[in-house]
């Protein structure tokens, strides 16, 4: 999944100021699963806008809504009525989502509620992590599943570098070496001869360093 | 996605709902007995039975038997807390229904025993002209005949058949349908219907040398009948009743209370198949009298006419009878007597239908009367009806007030000309079983402990054995309940399988599928609500202080506020079982405070807390329950940490967070003065600050 984060009440609140009504809009997906942008959220924060306005003597109206994905077109033009009444929408999806709104609605004003954070994993309840940097050229089938693009510091590709000391990265004592981790695992695979073969130099253009990425898949295009 | 608030509701019926022949919304008032919401208790009693007080001491409480709180330790001692709520001052407030529109139409109950009763109420209430025939010269049938006075006082019975007669209902004391006035004559009178709830009044016979010629053999019906009139009859001094029901036993335990020295009953099966109630037969035992289980009688003895003994013989149990329980076999040789001057049958009584047998049919052997089906009782004659006792048998209070109320709907119809109404029972009455996890999981309560005279001046007279619970011990008890059927309602459609309800139930309840498919089994849930708070989507929502009804007690307790500022809004923890002098004392020494009651302060949400700010309240703090009354612990830990979040919010809104607190209960008090004080200056400060 994608993980978000709000941002901070101060930030959005400087953001929104002015615009009436104000529709608050949620995004049931990742941004739910993140508990940044799902139903209860939005209430939540739509009911702290509504006070914070009220209490430094604003005026203004706050809409609450919320659509499964923002990244669909189809979903966010479902509400297209709603937009249409308002002075500007704050969008608590990822940012791919406030741009497809922004997209779609050429003449509204769009704000973003969220960072966007990164693609990762539910550790348990409360606790994401990051596992894939989107890089467009898989590598895991060579690296005992465990990805250093997205987990090594340095992105290194024949790690681990110097600072890796007892299992950790020189940067934090938090964060683990995932090049330790993948000797581990592969010592436990009893494949370790793998990492006998070095890496060639990267190719990034399908990480998007060779400018912005689309997909096309002309079997299913219309 | 996205389909509005509508949740996928599968209604069902609690399982003490479900158990109750009158589908008494137990459930319900438990849950206004927790809220301390005595008037309305009652009045949701009241609602469905017109015998509130009598069933409050003295039914069977099929409820209690099937309750789930009962899987896991005890049931909900609801028969207690219905007398509880009914036994109360507030039943004065009580407003009584009003006989509805007269139709014109004018029907006969004859009897006056809880079936007649409750047909003559349920009918009045639908506008029709009511009159009962009662053969004694007193109202209430077994009630007042029957049971005796230690178990349901005199006046008790007087209040509730006066509150029912008051309906306008015309009542005949003296007059035996069948004798004076036939069947017919009702017709001929101009009644247009006859509900007949004869009762079974007449003691089947033992059938065993002695009986008819032996003074000191009574039947136990007219035994009762006389300990039930202020001349009370006089007993032997060693005395053996016969038989294992209910009647056995008062007829056992009224013989002690009138200066017998030794009871004994005699009892052909073994305890386990004894029909009485199980808290019957202990309370029997614990005043003194004692049981001869697996004991037939065979002859009564006698000297210069009078009973000298009983002659006995052991039994072992064999194959079970047609009513699946194991029948006694005598074993030969094992005969005994011994000495008794008073013998006592109580062996089952049958219908007294020999007068009206020619007008309507009754069974060949134990003469009860038959009826075409259970819903419409309608008997062989057109216009007459016939339910309670005087059908079934010997059973239960209830089961006759059920028969009373179905009565009178069939009466109805049939007044109106439409085809009786056939109400199909509501479903299994068999409760689900909770799984071993759940039970394990699910924090105990005891069950209350009942007040009882002690057994040495219990035996002294008839005064009445138990007493009502006490208020304290009464809304502790209504908030063991487990709310079966009041929790997480799960609306497929928003779903979005975040996990999130499945790793926050305290009990372990939502459950997935692979493909992230989530089911809440109704029946196990225990409304705590965490994973309606916690669900991102609000794919969840609970029965029990819904989102919606949350926002209502904070709206509607804002807007009616008189509270002097800085108003602060306290949840209280209802768990924490506050008296209503608590509630005076917060009034006097905190008028700031606005209370809302929650059922549990894990109820509570960010969303509830700013709402509160919303609506203009100054503070807001969340008073929990002590530890050991709360059934959800983890839950509570969960809704501090929101807490955390909420004040970081809050100082983000330019409310200072430290206007939001939450504490423990104190031992003594209802909050601590300190917090409210504090929490009152800080207001106070951050106020003048912005002033400024
Ligand atoms: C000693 C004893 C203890 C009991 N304890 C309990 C208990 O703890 N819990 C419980 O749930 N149940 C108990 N029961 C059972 C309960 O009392 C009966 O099931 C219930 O009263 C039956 O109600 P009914 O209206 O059908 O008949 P009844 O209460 O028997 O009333 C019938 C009435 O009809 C009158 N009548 C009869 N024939 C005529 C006629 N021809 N004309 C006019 N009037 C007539 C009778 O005089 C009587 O007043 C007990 C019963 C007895 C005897
Ligand atoms: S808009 Fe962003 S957050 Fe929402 S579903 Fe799409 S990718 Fe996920
Ligand atoms: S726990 Fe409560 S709702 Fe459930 S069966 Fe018992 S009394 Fe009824
Ligand atoms: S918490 Fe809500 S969205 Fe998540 S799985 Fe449960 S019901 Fe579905
Ligand atoms: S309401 Fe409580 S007990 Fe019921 S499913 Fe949700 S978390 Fe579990």
């Amino acid at each position: 999944m994608i993980t978000l984060e709000q941002k901070k009440f101060q930030e959005i609140e400087k953001m929104t100021k002015g615009y009436n009504p104000l529709l608050v809009l949620g995004c049931e997906t990742c941004a739910a699963m993140s508990f940044a942008g799902g139903q209860q959220q939005v209430a939540e924060l739509a009911s702290a806008i509504r006070i914070a306005r009220k209490t430094s003597g604003q005026e203004g109206e706050v809409l609450e809504d919320a659509v499964a994905r923002q990244c669909e077109p189809e979903f966010v033009d479902l509400i297209a009525d709603k937009v249409g009444g308002c002075d500007a929408v704050l969008s608590i999806a990822c940012g791919a989502g406030v741009q497809l709104f922004a997209e779609r609605f050429q003449d509204k004003v769009i704000l973003p509620g969220c960072n966007t954070t990164f693609l990762g994993v539910t550790e348990e309840l409360g606790v994401w992590s990051e596992r894939c940097a989107g890089c467009g050229n898989c590598i895991l089938d060579k690296t005992a599943g465990l990805c250093p693009i997205a987990r090594c510091s340095k992105q290194l590709l024949n790690g681990p570098c110097g600072g890796s000391m007892n299992g950790k990265c020189e940067i934090s004592k938090e964060v683990d070496c995932v090049w330790q981790l993948i000797i581990d695992r592969l010592t436990r695979l009893n494949r370790l001869e793998m990492l006998e073969e070095i890496f060639p130099v990267k190719d990034w253009s399908p990480a998007g360093h060779g400018g912005p990425r689309k997909m096309v898949r002309e079997d299913l295009k219309s | 996605m996205m389909t509005g608030n509508e949740l996928s509701t599968e209604i069902k019926y609690p399982p003490c709902k479900l158990a109750c022949p009158i589908q008494t919304d137990v459930r319900e008032y438990v849950q206004l007995i927790a809220e301390r919401r005595f008037e309305e208790a009652f009045a949701t009693i009241r609602k469905q039975n017109p015998l509130p007080r009598v069933c409050g001491r003295i039914c069977t409480h099929p409820c209690e038997t099937a309750c789930k709180r009962g899987q896991v330790e005890e049931p909900i001692a609801i028969a207690a807390l219905k007398r509880f709520a009914s036994d109360g001052l507030w039943r004065d407030q009580y407003e009584a229904a009003l006989p509805g529109k007269s139709t014109g139409h004018k029907v006969a109950v004859v009897g006056s025993g809880p079936a007649g009763l409750a047909a003559a109420h349920d009918l009045a209430l639908l506008g029709h002209g009511v009159t009962i025939f009662e053969a004694l010269p007193v109202l209430g049938g077994m009630l007042r005949v029957g049971v005796p006075e230690y178990r349901l006082p005199n006046d008790v019975l007087d209040e509730e058949i006066h509150t029912i007669v008051d309906l306008g209902i015309e009542v005949k004391t003296g007059v035996r349908i069948g004798k004076e006035i036939k069947l017919t004559d009702l017709f001929e009178q101009g009644y247009k219907a006859v509900f007949m709830g004869i009762g079974a009044h007449r003691d089947r016979k033992l059938h065993i040398a002695g009986e008819d010629k032996l003074k000191g053999v009574v039947s136990a019906v007219s035994f009762l009948r006389g300990v039930n009139q202020a001349e009370k009859p006089r007993v032997g001094v060693r005395v053996a009743v016969i038989g294992g029901g209910n009647t056995a036993i008062d007829s056992a335990r009224s013989a002690l209370r009138l200066g017998a020295e030794g009871v004994h009953i005699v009892y052909r099966r073994s305890r386990e198949e004894m029909p009485a109630a199980k808290e019957e037969i202990e309370e029997a035992a614990h005043e003194g009298v004692q049981m001869s289980y697996l004991t037939s009688p065979l002859e009564i003895l006698g000297r210069d006419g009078k009973v000298s003994a009983l002659k006995c013989i052991k039994n072992e149990l064999g194959d079970p009878d047609d009513s699946g329980r194991r029948s006694p076999k005598p074993v030969p040789g094992s005969e005994f007597s011994f000495d008794v001057d008073m013998v006592i049958a109580a062996i089952g009584q049958a219908p007294d239908s020999s007068l009206v047998a020619e007008e309507i049919e009754v069974t060949e052997r134990r003469k009860r009367i038959i009826v075409d089906g259970p819903y419409t009782l309608v008997t062989t004659q057109p216009g007459v009806f016939a339910g309670g006792d005087a059908v079934t048998g010997p059973a239960t209070v209830v089961e006759a007030i059920s028969a009373g109320k179905r009565a009178a709907i069939s009466i109805d119809s049939y007044l109106r000309g439409e085809s009786p109404a056939t109400v199909e029972s509501a479903g299994p009455t068999e409760t689900e079983r909770l799984s071993s996890v759940i039970i394990e999981k699910t924090t105990k309560f005891e069950r209350c402990l009942k007040t009882s005279l002690p057994a040495d001046n219990r035996v002294k007279g008839f005064d009445e054995v138990e007493a009502v619970l006490s208020e304290d011990v009464a809304v502790k008890e209504a908030l063991r309940c487990l709310h079966c059927f009041l929790g997480a309602r799960l609306d497929k459609e928003k779903c979005i399988s975040c996990l999130t309800c499945v790793r926050v139930c305290p009990l372990g309840i939502p459950t997935t599928n692979k493909m992230g498919e989530i089911t809440i089994d109704p029946f196990a849930c225990q409304a705590c609500g965490t994973c309606a708070l916690e669900c991102p989507v609000r794919a969840i929502d609970i029965s029990l202080d819904s989102r919606a009804q949350m926002a209502q007690k904070i709206e509607k307790g804002m807007a009616e506020s008189h509270q002097p500022d800085p108003v602060i809004v306290g949840f209280f923890d209802l768990h924490g079982n506050f008296g209503s002098s608590d509630m005076e004392r917060l009034r006097q020494g905190h008028p700031n405070v606005l209370p809302v009651m929650v059922f549990g302060l894990r109820r509570v949400d960010t969303f509830d807390v700013l709402k509160a700010f919303e609506c203009g309240a100054d503070g807001v703090f969340l008073a929990g329950c002590a530890p050991d009354t709360d059934p959800f612990p983890e839950a509570t830990d969960r809704v501090k940490r929101r807490m955390a979040h909420a004040r970081t919010l809050l100082d983000a809104l330019g409310i200072d967070g430290a206007r939001l607190e939450v504490c423990d209960m104190p031992e003594q008090g209802i909050v601590d003065k300190e917090l409210i004080d504090g929490l009152i200056q800080r207001i106070k400060e951050a106020g003048q600050a912005r002033s400024e």
